[in-house]
């Protein structure tokens, strides 16, 4: 069904079940290769942004295996996690910005896993990493702000910054949990746009959770629809309106 | 629904029912009965208060003028109130921040950390600054010291609670995200949450001080040095003058550090 080549992430029959014995995934498997777009469409409570929660192991599924590079990365811990974790860079509806310190503090932060050293760990950010944070300030297009601190900014310029501090991570898949949904329209292009492009030129896979078919379809090479915990759909961003994307959202409860 | 016409949209009575009127005057009687009960046991005499009243007048009649040409003598006093205020304030600070982190329930290692810190949180402040001062000055004598030991002991715990409640309210937003990077657990506190939360400790620490000045006139009362121990002993040797003048002293001196320290908490708000 999606384009072949060696998966960069490949999610395999993941469930997630809650201690309430609620199923939030069921049997969910998904692949995404390098460079490419994906966003998962859904209504509150398809289980989109748990399938991204446990990819980003912030949540343990319950039954599954996700593959990420050369590990599974349900069956690490610790120090092993942390370094797995490298490569995988997650953005939210809100920037989680420290409101208090500059712009380029901000972006250097993303890079703090590299350098495990006294120094970092009693505050101080390395040289090399906030000259390098420049350029990543400079891909999302704001190197004016490089000393202004981080909670002046307006809502569109703090994502295009946590994105900057994603990249301060170098990493190979972005997953990104509704990152317009508290944006405007014009800056939810910006940073639509942005992902993109990092997609497109930069080789970074991108898997997205969004509530806007709309967007998604200009947006994504693939589009992954979610309801009641279950894949009900996964194509091409040119099959998109074959299918039946409203479906998505009709009322489960009546 | 069942409100019904008696009510406004937000549910506010709009004219009182008789019981409620009956509830509202059973209030007011309690009320001023632990009220009468109080006074009772207080053994409150306000005629004696007026009959009383020339001894005041007496005293305030011989405090005044001031004795201002002993204004020279007063200055190292003052500075010492200043200066135990200060050291008390900065050991309490110093000392309460990782105590806040383990009795800090989002952010603690381990329970029995969190108890532990709580219980020492609890003992310090429970105890007032008096009574620690009594103990230090048999400890380690008269004089400055044993009052910057009252003072960091009880702000340890006054600050400790403080200081755990604004870390426990914190945005935790940026510590996940830092999390997520691969930051270690270290870097994760001094790049995400001591951000965070620094300018509210600051301002608890400069509200601290404040509080702390006042009360350690009061210490110098049982010997911890500074302005409170000079009032003291010239009350005791009847130089009324001199007890004027420190009041004077005081006054400003609690004036003046309270502006300073509203001005330092709006500059790090």
């Amino acid at each position: 069904m999606y384009t072949t080549g060696k998966h960069l992430l490949d999610v395999q029959n993941v469930s997630m079940r809650y201690a309430n014995d609620k199923l939030a995934l069921n049997d969910v498997s998904l692949s995404v290769c390098p460079g490419e777009f994906v966003t998962i469409l859904g209504s509150n409570g398809s289980g989109k942004s748990t399938l991204l929660r446990c990819i980003a192991r912030l949540q343990q599924p319950s039954a599954g295996t996700i593959h990420f590079g050369d590990h599974d990365l349900t069956k690490l811990q610790g120090q092993q996690l942390r370094r797995a974790r490298h490569g995988l860079a997650m953005i939210f509806q809100h920037a989680n910005l420290v409101r208090r310190r500059t712009v380029i503090a901000n972006v250097a932060a993303g890079a703090l896993g590299y350098h495990q050293t006294i120094w970092t760990a009693l505050g101080a950010l390395p040289r090399t990493e906030l000259i390098k944070s420049y350029d990543y300030l400079d891909e999302v297009g704001l190197t004016h702000l490089a000393q202004q601190r981080a909670g002046t900014l307006s809502g569109g310029q703090a994502q295009r910054v946590a994105i900057s501090r994603a990249l301060a991570q170098r990493p190979r898949i972005i997953l990104a949990d509704e990152p317009v949904a508290s944006l405007d329209p014009q800056a939810a292009e910006d940073v639509m746009g942005l992902l993109r492009r990092l997609a497109t030129e930069d080789g970074i896979a991108v898997l997205c959770v969004l509530h806007q078919p709309e967007l998604a379809e200009r947006y994504s090479d693939r589009i992954v629809g979610m309801r009641g915990g279950q894949m009900i759909f996964d194509i091409t961003a040119k099959q998109m309106g074959s299918h039946d994307v409203a479906g998505l959202y009709m009322s489960q409860a009546a | 629904m069942t409100s019904g016409a008696s009510s406004t949209a937000l549910g506010h009575p709009v004219a009182a029912s008789p019981i409620i009127l009956i509830r509202r005057i059973f209030i007011g009687l309690v009320l001023l009965a632990i009220f009468g009960q109080a006074l009772w046991m207080t053994d409150a005499r306000p005629g004696e208060l007026i009959s009383g009243i020339h001894g005041m007048l007496d005293i305030l009649g011989r405090s005044i003028p001031p004795a201002f040409s002993e204004f020279p003598t007063v200055l190292q006093p003052a500075l010492e109130t200043i200066d135990i205020a200060i050291v008390g304030t900065a050991c309490g600070v110093v000392l309460a921040i990782p105590l806040a982190i383990l009795a800090a329930a989002n952010v603690t290692p381990a329970k029995p950390l969190y108890y532990g810190a709580r219980a020492v949180i609890a003992l310090t402040r429970a105890v007032p600054d008096l009574v620690w001062a009594l103990l230090f000055v048999t400890a380690v004598g008269l004089g400055p010291f044993p009052g910057v030991l009252a003072q960091s002991v009880h702000s340890i715990g006054m600050l400790g609670r403080l200081f755990a409640e604004v870390i426990e309210d914190m945005d935790m937003g940026p510590v996940d995200a830092l999390r997520l990077t691969g930051a270690n657990r270290a870097q994760v506190f001094t790049h995400a949450v001591i951000p965070g939360v620094l300018p509210s400790l600051l301002g608890i620490g400069f509200y601290r001080l404040d509080d702390n000045l006042r009360n350690s006139l009061v210490l110098g009362f049982v010997g911890a040095g500074g302005l409170g121990f000079q009032l003291l002993t010239a009350m005791n040797l009847f130089q009324y003058k001199t007890v004027s003048l420190l009041l004077i002293v005081t006054f400003v001196l609690v004036m003046l550090m309270e502006r300073l320290s509203a001005a330092l908490r709006r500059r790090v708000a």
